[in-house]
């Protein structure tokens, strides 16, 4: 940091030149120092993008080898709303190329806007909150250097990320202009995320409230463009990713979509200098209100500070899963109505039950759900590791609080939390499948059917708990790596070539597929059975190792 | 009686060596003075006392049980004050205080209501707006609010401004009047002086020193300056006097303090016309024990003086 700042600083004094200049001084640099310190972190992001879609490259061309195999496909996923709302419009299933485009691009969309919130979060927010920011500005650095360095950063690595996946899926054998077209559309989607993000990062202060701002937001933009695919209506265009895949890669190749997410992406950044003027360094653009000048009943003990700490974050993934489940329980009278007017996938199916394919669509959105559960069960426990990392476990630690209540105390939060979640959105989609149809007993269906993954949910979250207990200071990345690797098994096991055991490593595949398949208690025992041990492995080993702090 | 007992403590982290043998005795009932530059230790130390680490070996006790075996039930009699205080942000200072408080095991309201007074501190604020002191009054206040027979304090005054400083010491000495045990790491010499019963210095893991204020100062020297009817002479032949200089007429030296009666037996002889004499201060201790240029002085001063 010295080298880099000092170079700049070691420069003879410019004379106070008033305007526009002054307040982006040290751009460059911030943006090299940036550039230093993630030198390993955006490679590994833009890595996994494009091997994202290599793989996916390389398993479709041997999949769907022959025009029947395709045809079929297409057939099969022009019919499936699900996995419409999952993918994106079905356009351009005619070519193999068109079918990776469609598999891969909603997954390579999420990574790029990750990649772009935490890179833009990390240079500004994180960094003010942690009081660099202030030792930075105190040199000869302008008001607007750091953010101008870290959106700038970020477009970089979502350029990167165009040309990466552009050569990759070239260098696989698909064609080049659809390839560029593919990557572009990522790297834009990454630019609105780099937009969205130095706005979030200007109205909270704190580096979580961002998180939960700009994932709010993807969330909303995907399922608008969610509904928008399935319905083939115009909402697809009130979405930046919707925006991104209208390019339609491989088929028609469209450009102009870009130049939306372009505009955007700038505007956002303009909007995000603007608050920045509008507010003081390391606060967010309202003032802390006063807190309680004593502390209520509830908070008295080890689970009362877990459950202050983490209910913001418990409401906002319960809203969200419940919301979720409203949207996949609407959209279910859409798949009958795909069905009816699609002949080819009557036929394929042999004329089937449209019943029983809405329960097959059901049963697949529970299964996503469950990964989002467990993905919030991850990131429930893992506040334990950064409670102990940033040393607020220690004064509580020193008090007549053992181990096993301080960490059980974010265990039952993470754990009660997602059953809590994933039994929310039961309820809603049963709610919104009561209204279809009439039918009072749906509402149980499809609560048994949500409830049914809590085992595979707390096996995930189990798992996380014995990393903390074992591996402290691995145990963040391990975990979320093991949330991304179950993510990938569950949306792609069956259009990859895998074998059988591959798809068993997820706890989520051991569930049986409710509503469409019955209840069985062997998995459930089974899961349930691996989550106490995993969760038994992590406390005894937190109980034996050294608090591990920074 | 003693409230902390660590012998021949050894904890390493990979390859480095944090503590390497070090011992520390702590009576029950007196202000102990930890001291140490930055990086010698000194909060490892304490994270072994309070369980938070495991020892490598060496033996240690703690109010007569095992601190790590026994963490919880030995945490109900203590409270710790972090050198590095981070509060939960969006928690207010009142509510940290009383959290803590509870989790330990019940604090008295009018005490803290009091102290709040006297560290003139906003339990309101949330605590991501508290300033460092403000965050270290908080610790503080939720320490001395307690009952706990034993203050296990990490450089606690790092960052209170010298109005608080001195409240600060205050609350000790009437920690010490009601019997509690403190164990006060600190690099702030003058706050060792002013507070601590006994210290014990601690240089790269180990302790070079211990004992009573008086029985560390027997181990260093006094500086005199001295004016005489008559220019002394050999007074450089003398052994114990060191870095004998001559400055406006006086004489200046430094003596050990078991040389100290030749020395002035010596010079009476010359008609002695003024005469200060210096008592050591900590931070010549301290200077002493971690000026490297000093170095040569180390064999001897490193015997430990025991009570």
């Amino acid at each position: 940091m010295s080298t880099q700042l000092s170079g700049a600083s070691a420069r003879p004094a410019a004379p106070a030149r008033p305007g526009r200049s002054s307040t982006t001084a040290g751009t460059a640099a911030l943006f090299r120092f940036a550039l230093r310190r993630d030198r390993l972190r955006l490679p590994v992001w833009v890595a996994a993008g494009t091997a994202m879609v290599a793989l996916q490259s390389v398993s479709s061309q041997s999949f769907y080898d022959t025009p029947g195999a395709l045809a079929a496909y297409r057939a099969s996923v022009g019919s499936n709303a699900a996995t419409i709302a999952l993918a994106g419009p079905p356009v351009g299933l005619d070519t193999v190329a068109g079918a990776v485009a469609f598999e891969i691009s909603a997954t390579v969309m999420l990574i790029a806007a990750l990649m772009a919130m935490f890179t833009v979060t990390r240079h500004t927010r994180a960094d003010e909150e942690a009081g660099r920011t202030e030792l930075v500005r105190s040199a000869r650095i302008g008001r607007h250097a750091p953010l101008l360095a870290a959106v700038l950063l970020s477009a970089l690595a979502c350029a990167a990320l165009a040309v990466a996946v552009g050569s990759a899926a070239t260098a696989t054998g698909l064609p080049a202009a659809g390839s560029f077209v593919l990557g572009a559309s990522f790297g834009a989607c990454g630019l609105v995320f780099t937009g969205i993000t130095a706005v979030a990062v200007q109205v909270t202060g704190h580096t979580r409230s961002v998180y939960g701002l700009v994932g709010g937001a993807f969330a909303v933009f995907f399922v608008l463009r969610a509904i928008g695919d399935i319905e083939g209506n115009w909402l697809v265009w009130t979405s930046p990713i919707g925006w991104a895949q209208a390019t339609h890669p491989y088929s028609r190749d469209e450009l102009l979509p870009l130049l939306l997410c372009l505009v955007a992406a700038v505007a956002l950044t303009v909007a995000g200098f603007a608050l920045l003027d509008r507010r003081d360094l390391g606060a967010g653009l309202t003032q802390p209100r006063p807190g309680r000048p004593a502390a209520t009943r509830s908070l008295r003990s080890p689970l009362g500070l877990a459950v202050r700490l983490q209910r913001g974050a418990f409401l906002a993934w319960a809203l969200g899963l419940a919301l979720l489940g409203v949207v996949y329980g609407a959209l279910a009278d859409s798949v009958e109505t795909l069905i009816a007017g699609n002949e080819q996938a009557l036929a394929m199916f042999g004329d089937p039950d449209v019943g029983e394919l809405v329960d097959a669509y059901l049963s697949t959105t529970f299964s996503i759900t469950a990964l989002l559960a467990a993905a919030y069960a991850v990131s429930a426990v893992l506040r334990a590791r950064s409670e102990e990392g940033e040393q607020r476990a220690e004064p509580v630690l020193a008090t007549a609080t053992s181990r096993s209540a301080w960490l059980g105390s974010h265990v039952a939060v993470a754990l009660a939390g997602s059953a809590l979640a994933m039994a929310a959105s039961g309820v809603t989609t049963g709610v919104v499948r009561v209204l279809q149809t009439g039918e009072a007993a749906a509402l149980g269906r499809m609560v048994g059917a949500a409830v049914a993954y809590v085992p595979a949910v707390w096996v995930v979250a189990g798992l996380a708990v014995a990393l903390f207990g074992l591996l402290p200071r691995l145990a963040t990345a391990l975990a979320w790596a093991a949330v991304g690797l179950f993510l990938v098994i569950t949306m792609f096991a069956g259009s990859f070539d895998w074998p059988g055991w591959v798809s068993d490593l997820s706890p989520v595949s051991w569930v049986p597929l409710m509503p469409l398949e019955p209840w069985t208690a062997g998995p459930v025992l089974a899961l349930t059975g691996i989550a106490v041990a995993l969760l038994a492995t992590g406390f005894a080993g937190f109980r034996r190792r050294d608090l591990a702090t920074g | 009686m003693t409230a902390i007992s660590v012998s021949g403590l050894v904890k390493t982290f990979g390859t480095t060596r944090a503590l390497d043998g070090l011992d520390l005795d702590v009576a029950t009932g007196e202000v102990h003075g930890f001291l140490g530059p930055n990086g010698s230790g000194k909060s490892t130390t304490i994270r072994v006392l309070l369980g938070l680490l495991r020892p490598d070996s060496g033996s240690v006790r703690l109010l007569d049980g095992d601190p790590w075996r026994d963490a919880v039930a030995l945490h109900r009699r203590l409270a710790y004050v972090p050198g590095d205080v981070t509060l939960w942000p969006n928690i207010s200072g009142g509510e940290s205080i009383d959290l803590l408080g509870r989790l330990r095991g019940g604090l008295d309201p009018r005490r803290r209501a009091e102290l709040l007074d006297r560290f003139d501190l906003d339990p309101r604020k949330k605590a991501r707006t508290y300033s460092k002191g403000n965050r270290q009054k908080v610790a503080l206040v939720a320490a001395l609010a307690s009952d706990a027979e034993l203050l296990v304090l990490d450089e606690p005054t790092s960052g209170l401004d010298p109005l608080m400083e001195a409240v600060f010491q205050e609350c000790i000495r009437e920690a010490r009047t009601e019997g509690r045990t403190v164990l006060l790491s600190s690099h702030i010499l003058a706050e060792a002086e002013a507070l601590c019963d006994r210290v014990s210095i601690i240089r790269h893991g180990a302790t070079v020193q211990s004992g009573s204020l008086d029985e560390l100062r027997h181990l260093t020297r006094t500086a005199i300056t001295v004016e005489t009817a008559r220019p002394a002479t050999g007074l450089d032949a003398l052994a114990g006097v060191h870095d004998l200089r001559q400055e406006n007429g006086r004489l200046r030296f430094d003596v050990d303090t078991d040389a100290l009666d030749g020395a002035l037996r010596h010079l009476t002889g010359f008609g002695v016309v003024g005469l200060t004499s210096t008592p050591p201060t900590l931070e010549e201790l301290f200077l002493r024990h971690y000026g490297d240029e000093l170095a040569e002085d180390g064999a001897s001063a490193r015997e430990p003086v025991r009570s």
